[in-house]
């Protein structure tokens, strides 16, 4: 028989933790109030997954590619603003355009920082976190503008067949999209190569310089994207949109199961961390939490998570295969003797 | 992630070489601090008197601590502490609630001994179980910052009037207080980043992590020790903040974070670790001080410091890893 010692279970927990925090939503939801497990609020969950989900589809590949873009919540400003803030010049559909533009444009500095001039990609999206910010603070004078056409872009978060609204087909629709370009394309395979061994990569032949510029552009492209949503549903352009929004991305992320070492990840996964994350969201709103507390567990979710990967994960510089098979052999080893 | 390996030359930083070179880099921050004083005095006429100066090292004293915090982590290896913002919060808010339970003093040495558990938890993640440190102190700082504003409530926190706040916010000998600690505290682990073991440990685990492993150096304790004495500093500085303007609110350290890492890199200190001084810091954190005071007296808005902030970082460290690639590749 079977003996469940703690650290088996805290191996299940860690493996299936996105099944675990939805069950625990969902159980303490239905405990605590009367009409929470309801379509409606599978549908808001949804809904406001989108604009924190395309921050953290664009972190899914840069991750893989054992990268990091810490800017994206600054281009997702940028781009919030210049959605809101060019709409009188250039008409509302034009702006929208702008601020993907700007999202993409954010992209391509990074990529030349970290491809071009070789800056790790922690320090160079790191200067480039503080410069966005900086430039929307600067361009709005601290102020946020406010759309002369509020209505255009309220369709965003419409109803859509009872549990959707256009923005969440949007975002998931995405993350479709990108699985399939992730596990269904030679491009996407030799990504996971990029980010597993990157001197392996190499030698098999692979653009890794063009990859790993390309997921900065892709990046900078979601970032953009997270603004133009969140800017146009809301009809505002805040300079400091996307400011709070890095760690709940990167959280979202982690929770999913992508690895921060690289080389692991899917997009699915990262929906549904996006998910979990936002149904733990709503669910400490509908109970009234304070936004502060949603901070507190955010952040302690993230840095236990990243410490168990990290544990269950072993030592730096040897590959996820190898450390899973071993893990793999050790478990059957330790099967066979108890 | 291999951020830390590529020193070719692990060990001590070469400072007894004399090249080219290393004189030019020796030279150029005392010659950066002239020119922007030059450039300063044709700006404003106000610029080059006693009491502006002064007034602009007192501005930067207590975010300098922070920065010579940082010297530590990243000459080790440990790139950069982004959790400083929500330290010197915890510092303040605690070193100024708690006078009425404990009095000034004591308020404002449980201020930096929070501060410092802050520092605690990075170093045991950073340097026992080994995560990237940008990573945990990035969520560390949004746990911590989240948890000052919970225990204040989005408010202020007043300070009791006393004889230790007023000494703290005043001055000894015509300079203000602040700027006596921060450069009392600077000299002091000056001495201790280049004369003592710990100091050489520092440098060992940033230059060459696995050989200094190999030659017993204790690798997890240093990273660790590194990122504990930033939040202690960073405890310090909340603490000197929140006594010098008699109030403290958890934003009070915000973006002191790039002011460090700025600090850092412009006074040639590598994020990559290896090499670096507490003195070239202190002159990174005068330039800093200098630029800033700069911008306001031009009339330039605020966020004008951010953007030349993020700039200089991204130019140095390019210049940076182009100058190793260079030495890598010989």
């Amino acid at each position: 028989m079977m003996r469940l010692n703690i650290g088996t279970i805290g191996n299940v927990v860690v493996r299936y933790r996105l099944l675990v925090m939805l069950a625990a939503v969902a159980v303490f939801g239905g405990w605590t109030l009367d009409d929470f497990l309801t379509l409606t609020t599978l549908q808001s969950i949804l809904d406001r997954a989108a604009v924190v989900g395309f921050l953290a589809l664009g972190l899914t590949p840069i991750l893989i590619a054992g990268q990091i873009d810490l800017s994206i919540g600054s281009i997702m400003s940028l781009a919030a603003y210049a959605t809101i803030a060019l709409q009188p010049d250039l008409g509302n559909v034009p702006a929208a355009f702008i601020g993907l533009g700007v999202g993409i444009l954010a992209g391509v500095v990074n990529a030349l920082a970290v491809v071009v001039f070789k800056v790790t990609s922690l320090v160079a999206t790191l200067a480039t976190l503080l410069i966005g910010a900086s430039l929307a603070l600067l361009i709005s004078n601290g102020q946020p503008a406010s759309s002369a056409d509020p209505l255009f872009g309220l369709f965003l978060t419409d109803n859509f067949l009872a549990i959707l609204t256009p923005r969440s087909v949007l975002f998931i629709g995405a993350a479709l999209l990108m699985f399939v370009w992730l596990k269904g394309t030679p491009s996407g395979r030799n990504l996971y190569a990029v980010g597993s061994s990157m001197p392996a990569a190499i030698s098999a032949g692979i653009n890794v310089n063009g990859y790993i510029a390309g997921v900065f552009v892709l990046s900078g492209f979601c970032a953009g994207a997270a603004g133009v949503i969140q800017a146009l549903s809301s009809a505002t352009g805040s300079p400091i949109a996307g400011s709070v929004l890095l760690i709940p991305a990167i959280t979202a992320v982690v929770i999913g199961g992508t690895r921060l070492e690289g080389g692991r990840g899917s997009s699915l996964a990262t929906l549904g961390g996006v998910v979990a994350l936002g149904a733990l969201t709503t669910l400490s709103e509908y109970n009234g939490v304070p936004s502060y507390t949603q901070a507190v567990y955010t952040g302690l979710i993230l840095i236990l998570l990243i410490t168990l990967d990290r544990i269950a994960g072993g030592d730096e510089g040897k590959t996820t295969r190898t450390l899973r098979s071993a893990a793999v052999a050790k478990q059957t080893q330790q099967g066979g003797t108890s | 992630m291999s951020l830390v390996k590529s020193d070719p030359n692990p060990g001590p930083a070469p400072a007894g070489t004399l090249t080219a070179g290393s004189v030019l880099s020796v030279l150029s921050i005392p010659l950066a601090i002239v020119a922007l004083m030059v450039l300063g005095s044709f700006v404003s006429p106000s610029f080059l008197t006693a009491r502006n100066l002064v007034n602009i090292l007192n501005a930067y004293s207590a975010v300098g601590l922070a920065a010579i915090g940082s010297t530590f982590v990243a000459v080790c290896g440990g790139l950069a502490d982004l959790s400083i913002p929500a330290n010197v919060a915890m510092g303040a808010l605690v070193a100024l609630g708690a006078q009425t339970l404990v009095g000034p003093v004591a308020a404002a040495l449980l201020g930096i001994l929070v501060a410092s558990l802050g520092g605690l938890v990075n170093g045991v993640l950073i340097g026992y179980v080994r995560i990237n440190p940008i990573i945990v102190t990035l969520g560390s700082g949004f746990l911590l910052l989240g948890l000052s504003q919970l225990l204040v409530g989005g408010g202020i926190v007043y300070s009791e009037p006393s004889a230790f706040g007023s000494f703290v916010a005043g001055n000894l000998l015509g300079v203000p207080v602040a700027v006596w600690t921060f450069f009392v505290v600077a000299l002091i682990l000056h001495i201790v980043l280049s004369r003592t073991p710990f100091g050489r440990w520092n440098f060992a685990v940033g230059g060459n992590y696995e050989a200094s492993a190999a030659s017993a150096v204790p690798v997890r304790f240093t990273r660790a020790a590194a990122f504990v004495l930033t939040g202690l500093l960073s405890g310090m500085c909340g603490v000197l903040i929140a006594l010098s303007i008699g109030q403290a609110r958890p934003i009070i350290g915000a973006g002191y974070e790039f002011v460090a890492i700025s600090a850092v890199v412009l006074g040639g200190t590598s994020l990559f670790g290896g090499r670096g001084s507490i003195l070239r810091t202190v002159g990174g954190v005068i330039i800093l001080a200098l630029i800033s005071n700069l911008i306001v007296l031009i009339g330039l808005p605020t966020p004008s410091t951010g953007l030349a902030t993020g700039t200089i970082i991204l130019l140095v460290v390019a210049v940076d890893a182009y100058l190793r690639r260079r030495t890598g590749a010989e």
